[in-house]
């Protein structure tokens, strides 16, 4: 039966923990009052009958046993907070902003403000329900509101204004389209008179597209605003629109103006979550829940497509009502981890209602590495915690309309994806689009992330538990290394090793992770990558703030959502991002192959090449039949060769020494090339029609005795075990593993 | 941006096609012939009614029908009265719904050996 896996979800901090040091465990349930706990040990995290199944090692911890649950909330939607200051509450403002909304018609929201939801005092600058522009002043003495006569066009720049008058209580409202061509006009000028000497409420926060919802200097907030925010400036003056709009084209307004309260400069510290104030007031302020940064102004023109060339153009923060970067729950429990514990995949097994017919059994993920700077064993597996964050949550195939088309089949949902359907707040993946269509760029560990863990739908985590299960059968020693430990420590943390392995789906590379596994090849470092469609997106990492990362998709590569233009260098490190194949950095360079391909109909089997046949890899095929097919069978599709497939290509980087030993090249119509592989459009691109449509098993000597052993298919790992485990594949890993953790050079190679 | 329309995939349906009808009954889940493929990507697509899906009740096992609200944060439609032993049994109940709703044939409902 499918256990409940949702009626208790948490998140652990750290995500990655060295023995010795301390894990806490941050839990939520909506509906249960206790569970018991325990930590386990993950050795596969696949229930499917049709493999190995469900195992896991029990550890004795002083967890073990009850935990009180409750529930505790999640408040999406970001915004800017700046906490209240006295030059706030002066008797007359203005403010202004441009603006680039992307749902207007997505409810009522809050631009700028200083208003009180409990009280409903203050002053905002908003949206109503029909995204019209709406100016609205309260307090004791009364209230008063402007309404903008035209509803504002979604995804174009408007220059947005209103004063108000403390003397005579006179109200303005400006809208001003950038492109007021072609239908795109909808500017207009509003005025009336309202109460006069407004006192404004204390103790209320000045917020950047929401408003709060009740006192003190970090409220919680409501009516979150969806689009982009630039050089919003606020003064202790009526000002009419030109002053005002000279004011928001000032990359830097004269901070000497005695009426200036606040000009705040988003294309500051752009990889922090700080706005800036660039007046003397220093009305600083924080961002909540991680907007988007480092994107195009009002005043971008195109020439410069990186931030880092031209920040002054990227005076924009993209603020959506879904954003979610952080639950900010309080731990329920937390343990020292044993200095004697194993690296590896490790999770808090959380059970009740034992014995009905709705048993519970949620797990909540971490990762215990092997202490920095002392391996145990001569052999690493790569958790890909960068592909596992970039995935989390991942709602594609709940909202994206080509995903049961992608899929060739009705999609199957797990109970996590129909609590997801259902659970919005927990934030999605970058694979997902916000309920404002933009892309998501942004993952982060401090929430549940219900695919990186037991019994999660079977992609990256849960088969790459696939290779632990194998490992273990095989009696390999092993420590289990990060992703972001890699992206921290680089080469020295891979040099420990005799041999490294990365799992089913290493998509997601920063460029230290990329350098560092280009050092340990160079240093006679044995790689091995039993999977597809590997070091594919160039990504970063956050530079102080563990397990956050970031990706921009660009304008190249099979992607669910596009960059805009201007828009594709990375906010937290200033890098570009989208494909390392446009970055200079092939993934064929460094493992031989890169991906060419998704099949999804089935998984294929290989077949041997003349390559195989070589003498100097003969260790390789050891008790192998060269005649027979390769990983014809496989839990994935009946296959080895399948789901997402790479290929070899010299002038993509494919290094003279490869051995190309096994092809899969006949992979139907279900084999569909992905969109950077097709120079021009025509048919027969198809598997059915295309030899470039298919998975390639590669082996090829580095520098100073190292090796490279790549399979080039998702599809590999989830074959492993098959016949139970006395199979072609798991000869041929076994055959390369061996030989790899051997130190003798392969020779043969230089003439 | 890049938005994919689902209302795109406009192959026309042929309600005469019993062919393709049977080849999808013989074989729900493929490989499947050019013409059906196509049937397919239209329905699929499009997603025509609401997107069907099915929920997994035991892994690789038991599926029960489902469809998606078509709006975020709303519950997933279910149909516990409708249950399949076999990702095939349940690919056919879909494309039978689907054909019903494009064509107005209702189909035979049996559920592929």
């Amino acid at each position: 039966m499918m256990k409940d896996t949702t009626s208790v979800l948490g998140y652990a901090w750290p995500l990655v923990v060295s023995p010795g040091e301390t894990i806490a465990f941050h839990l939520s349930s909506a509906t249960l009052t206790e569970a018991e706990a325990r930590i386990v040990r993950v050795r596969c995290g696949d229930p499917d009958p049709a493999g190995p199944g469900l195992k896991t090692t029990r550890l004795q911890t002083r967890i073990d046993g009850r935990v009180a649950l409750r529930h505790q909330s999640i408040h999406p939607g970001s915004a800017a907070i700046i906490p209240d200051a006295p030059i706030l509450s002066g008797p007359s403002f203005s403010t202004g902003c441009f603006l680039w909304p992307t749902a207007p018609l997505a409810g009522p929201q809050t631009i700028l403000s200083r208003w009180r939801e409990d009280l409903g005092r203050g002053w905002r600058l908003g949206l109503d329900a029909e995204g019209h522009l709406l100016f609205e002043i309260a307090g004791a003495a009364g209230a008063a509101s402007l309404r903008a006569a035209r509803p504002l066009i979604e995804r174009e720049w408007i220059f947005v204004a209103a004063s108000y008058d403390g003397a005579t209580g006179a109200l303005t409202l400006v809208q001003r389209s950038l492109d007021a061509q072609a239908g795109r006009d909808t500017s207009g000028a509003y005025q009336t008179t309202g109460p006069a000497g407004l006192a404004w409420p204390t103790e209320t926060a000045l917020v950047f597209a929401a408003h709060a919802r009740e006192a003190g200097p970090a409220p919680l907030t409501a009516a979150h605003f969806d689009g982009k925010i630039d050089r919003p400036r606020l003064y202790g003056a009526a000002f009419g629109e030109a002053a005002l709009r000279l004011a928001c084209e000032a990359t830097r307004p004269s901070a000497a103006d005695p009426a200036l309260i606040g000009a705040w400069d988003f294309s500051a510290e752009i990889s922090s979550d700080v706005v800036r104030d660039l007046s003397t007031n220093r009305l600083d302020g924080r961002l909540r829940q991680l907007p988007m940064r480092a994107m195009t102004g009002a005043n971008w023109d195109g020439s410069a497509v990186q931030w880092t060339e031209k920040p002054e153009f990227y005076g924009a923060i993209h603020f959506h009502s879904d954003d979610m970067a952080d639950c900010d729950w309080s731990p329920d429990v937390a343990m020292t981890v044993p200095t004697n514990w194993r690296s590896g995949f490790y999770a808090l097994c959380l059970t009740a209602r034992d014995g009905s017919d709705d048993p519970v059994e949620s797990y909540v993920s971490f990762f215990v590495r092997a202490p920095l700077g002392q391996a145990k064993c001569r052999l690493a597996l790569v958790a890909s915690t960068a592909t596992f964050l970039a995935y989390a949550n991942s709602a594609l195939r709940l909202d994206q309309v080509h995903a049961e088309a992608m899929l060739e089949g009705v999609i199957a949902l797990s109970r996590d994806d129909v609590y997801l359907q259902e659970h919005r707040e927990l934030g999605l993946s970058t694979y997902d689009t916000h309920s404002d269509g933009s892309g998501w760029c942004y993952s982060t560990a401090k929430r549940p992330i219900l695919n990186m863990r037991p019994l999660g739908n079977t992609f990256n985590y849960v088969n790459d538990t696939h290779i632990i299960d194998w490992l273990e059968h095989n009696g390999f020693d092993y420590d289990v290394i990060t992703d972001c430990d890699i992206d921290r420590h680089g080469a020295q943390l891979l040099s420990s090793y005799a041999c490294v392995i990365n799992g089913s789906h290493p998509e997601y590379f920063s460029r230290n992770m990329l350098e560092a596994f280009d050092t340990y090849q160079r240093g006679g470092g044995r790689h091995i990558y039993l999977g597809g469609n590997g070091f594919y997106w160039r990504i970063g990492f956050h530079p102080t703030k563990p397990h956050q990362m970031e990706i921009r998709r660009g304008m190249n590569g099979l992607r669910t959502w596009e960059g805009e233009a201007g828009e594709n260098g990375l906010s937290f490190t200033g890098e570009p991002s989208g494909l390392w194949r446009s970055n200079g950095r092939p993934p064929q360079r460094l493992v031989g192959v890169g991906f060419d391909a998704q099949v999804f109909t089935r998984s294929y089997p290989y077949q041997w090449l003349a390559d195989a046949h070589d003498p100097r890899v003969a260790w390789l095929i050891k008790e192998i039949d060269l005649a027979k097919p390769l990983g014809d069978f496989g839990l994935r599709g009946d296959g080895a060769a399948g789901l997402e497939v790479d290929r070899v290509e010299t002038t993509l980087g494919s290094p003279p020494y490869l051995l190309r030993l096994a092809t899969a090249d006949q992979l139907d119509y279900g084999g569909v090339p992905t969109v950077e592989e097709l120079r021009t459009l025509h048919r027969g691109a198809m598997g059915d029609q295309n030899a470039m449509v298919r998975a390639d098993l590669v082996f090829f000597p580095t520098a100073a005795g190292g090796a490279v052993f790549a399979t080039g298919s998702i599809a590999w790992a989830c074959a492993l075990s098959c016949k139970a485990y006395e199979n072609s594949v798991s000869r041929v890993t076994g055959n390369v593993l061996r030989r790899f953790l051997d130190p003798a050079p392969f020779s043969g190679f230089d003439n | 941006m890049l938005v994919n329309y689902p209302e795109a995939a406009h192959w026309p349906i042929d309600p005469t096609r019993q062919d393709l009808v049977e080849e999808m009954r013989a074989n729900p889940r493929g490989p499947h012939s050019d013409d059906l493929r196509k049937l397919l990507h239209r329905m699929r697509w499009t997603g025509v009614g609401k997107r069907y899906v099915v929920i997994v009740l035991e892994p690789n096992r038991r599926w029960m029908l489902g469809r998606l609200p078509g709006r975020r944060g709303a519950p997933v439609e279910t149909f516990p009265n409708r249950i399949f032993t076999s990702l095939a049994a349940a690919e056919w109940a879909v494309f039978a719904m689907r054909w019903e709703a494009l064509t107005g044939q209702r189909l035979d409902d049996g559920i592929p050996a």
